[in-house]
């Protein structure tokens, strides 16, 4: 009996881990028009019908400082094929300025509040915590979302499947 | 009951509460193991803080193992009372490739704040605020954390008023 409630509990609770990994929606996301470093407002919409991986970090977040050379390679090598990364930097305009020169970023670093990162709590990002990856197929659906870094192959893996 | 009769089993309502019990917190711990849930910041670092003389709060992080707090990123502040802060410990020094010099801390950190104008019977709210990462590579937000520390009054703890100074020779 003993065998079996703990059998009963344990699925239960894989069923509640799957429930809340249910797939989120990116309307939100989507619907975000922030400031660049230039201080013009991009929308994020202009991306749409491009697979768009949206990267929310900080420069005081050296998790996140560290994959980025990842993703300048990315948008590189796979920009021509329709990827599209923007950065959306819950910082100061000049810290995400410098540190865009010194990367040599070549894809949009967007800047934000906190408070912006609200559209992050339903896409899995409860804690707000960076860096937080969302992945949107051509259609705009949430391929992927991971909080914390992603490692340079499963980013390939995640993206080419959506290219 | 007579004196000899057999121990009664337990109830069964207590073996009902304990089986629910125990599928409750078995199924807690399966989601939380497949989440792989990062600690949310105020159990990541824990602060309280308590009244250690009568006019000094001892303040303390207690960080979780895997977690650190950068020390630049510490703020305290009281109110209603004005807070003298001094220089935080040193932490462990990092050089990042961004910032530079940047210290942090692991384990706990504490830190003696003198309280400059709480009056007894006072209900001050002393507010940390601090910024951390987990070692799985994530950051936190600034988290702002409270704690509520009642001055007693100075019948019950002498000296939260200052008493006289009196001479041996009095």
């Amino acid at each position: 009996m003993f065998v079996i409630a703990g059998a009963l509990a344990l699925a239960a609770g894989i069923g509640l881990a799957l429930w809340d990994r249910r797939t989120p929606d990116a309307r939100d996301l989507l619907a975000l028009s922030l400031p660049d470093t230039q201080g013009a407002s991009q929308a994020l919409s202009q991306w749409r019908g491009k697979v768009l991986l949206v990267n929310f970090w900080a420069t005081w977040c050296g998790p996140c400082r560290e994959e980025m050379p990842e993703f300048v390679k990315a948008q590189r090598e796979l920009g021509p094929k329709g990827l599209q990364v923007v950065g959306i930097a819950i910082d100061q305009p000049e810290k995400v300025s410098q540190f865009a020169t010194e990367l040599k970023l070549n894809y949009p670093a967007l800047i934000a509040s906190y408070e912006t990162m609200d559209v992050a709590k339903p896409l899995g990002d409860s804690l707000l915590g960076l860096p937080f990856t969302v992945v949107l197929d051509r259609q705009g659906n949430v391929a992927h979302t991971q909080l914390g870094p992603m490692k340079p192959a499963q980013l390939r893996t995640i993206v080419g499947k959506l290219l | 009951m007579s004196i000899g009769s057999p121990p009664r089993p337990p109830r069964r309502s207590a073996r009902v509460i304990a089986w629910v019990a125990l599928c409750v917190s078995t199924m807690l711990a399966a989601s939380e193991v497949l989440a792989q849930n990062p600690l949310p910041p105020d159990r990541a670092f824990r602060f309280s803080a308590k009244l250690i003389a009568p006019r000094t709060v001892e303040a303390r992080f207690s960080i979780a193992e895997g977690y650190y707090l950068y020390r630049d990123k510490i703020r305290f502040t009281a109110e209603p009372a004005v807070l003298s802060v001094p220089s935080l410990p040193n932490g462990a020094v990092k050089d990042d490739p961004f910032f530079g010099h940047v210290e942090t801390y692991r384990g706990a950190v504490v830190v003696n704040l003198a309280l400059t104008d709480a009056k007894p019977g006072q209900q001050i709210v002393i507010a940390a605020e601090s910024q951390g990462c987990a070692d799985l590579g994530i950051c936190y937000p600034p988290t702002v954390q409270r704690v509520t520390i009642p001055i007693p009054e100075a019948s019950v703890v002498p000296g939260v008023e200052e008493p006289a100074k009196k001479s041996w020779f009095d």
